[in-house]
């Protein structure tokens, strides 16, 4: 059984009755549903690009764009949702939750050569450790395949974000670099572990995924011996 | 955000078929449109002229909407897909490298 469906192909284009002011969902999981970007959101990305624990565990381009870049403008709403590039949806826990709990993206989208990197990003201390970022990234991961054609996504992790990385690795993708003292964050530089993933492995984890996914803390420790 | 609005037209000259779009081709609206492409194949079309120019958004899944597009009526015997397009789907197309693979109209149509 599939734990996951997204709009496919061929599905009609609103196939729930949400109205479009709360965003379309694309793909829906059993923890976690993704849906479109509303002009309401910068609300949530103006909260989010001033947390200190989230520029350092990220780095996110996304959101370092919006507030720098943009200088948190409304205009980065249409930047974002005509941008080829990339397709950015907001994460919405299915149960419990009254906003969203992050941002999952696919940028830097290739659509001839076939490949994108991933940013997920779960902005909500109470929602993480609950696989909404593994289910999310899952989500966008068959969505960037089925829809966008893509046959590789790659993920750049700081050194010191085991969390990200072994969410990674639970969702099949594979350590397969360290770019040393990439990333700096104010004070010193750190190393940036490259994850990657293929089509066929894509396939194979949403062969394996199972209705429920326990979390196990003790999986995975960190990054790989270079 | 609107829906993209899809009126098809036949035409005589070339044989085309036109599907006129309108509102943002993205990844909310983009599935109308491979399900018309789709539905077009089956029922036999495979020369067809997407008019973009009321397009008022393209992003990644259009586009990769339109691929596909492309390939379902290139694999078609005689089959062709040509993009009218606007300021702001060649913009789009250009921005993700995708531009040269389309056989683009910037006339004033059929």
């Amino acid at each position: 059984m599939n734990a996951v469906e997204h709009q496919g192909a061929d599905a009609p284009s609103h196939p729930d009755s949400r109205p479009a002011e709360q965003g379309i969902v694309i793909s829906r999981g059993l923890r976690v549903y993704l849906r479109t970007m509303t002009p309401a959101d910068l609300r949530h990305l103006s909260g989010w690009v001033d947390d200190p624990f989230l520029e350092r565990m990220v780095g996110s381009e996304f959101l370092h764009s919006y507030k720098h870049v943009w200088d948190k403008s409304p205009a980065f709403y249409e930047a974002v949702l005509n941008d080829p590039t990339q397709v950015a949806l907001m994460i919405e826990a299915c149960h419990g939750w009254t906003k969203p709990v992050g941002v999952v993206r696919l940028f830097n989208i290739h659509l001839l050569e076939g490949y994108a990197f991933l940013e997920t990003i779960i902005t909500d201390m109470r929602a993480m450790k609950r696989g909404f970022g593994i289910e999310a990234a899952k989500l966008i991961a068959y969505y960037g395949m089925d829809v966008l054609g893509l046959r590789r996504l790659e993920a750049k992790v700081y050194e010191y974000n085991v969390l990200s990385m072994n969410s990674l690795r639970r969702n099949g993708f594979r350590q397969e670099g360290v770019l040393r003292q990439a990333g700096y964050d104010g004070e010193r530089y750190w190393d940036l572990v490259i994850f990657g993933i293929l089509k066929d492995e894509i396939e194979a984890v949403r062969r394996r995924d199972k209705v429920y996914l326990p979390l196990d803390p003790s999986e995975g420790n960190g990054r790989e011996p270079s | 955000m609107s829906a993209t609005a899809i009126d098809k037209q036949e035409v005589g000259l070339e044989g085309l078929i036109r599907l006129r779009l309108a509102g943002p081709l993205t990844a909310a609206t983009a599935p109308r449109l491979r399900a018309r492409v789709r539905n077009m194949v089956q029922r036999g079309h495979a020369r067809v002229m997407v008019d973009l120019q009321a397009v008022t958004g393209l992003d990644a899944a259009g586009i990769a909407a339109l691929l596909d597009a492309r390939r379902a009526l290139l694999a078609q015997a005689g089959g062709t897909l040509v993009l009218r397009t606007n300021a702001i789907v060649c913009r789009a197309l250009k921005d993700s490298g995708t531009i040269a693979v389309f056989a683009l109209s910037h006339g004033s149509g059929m």
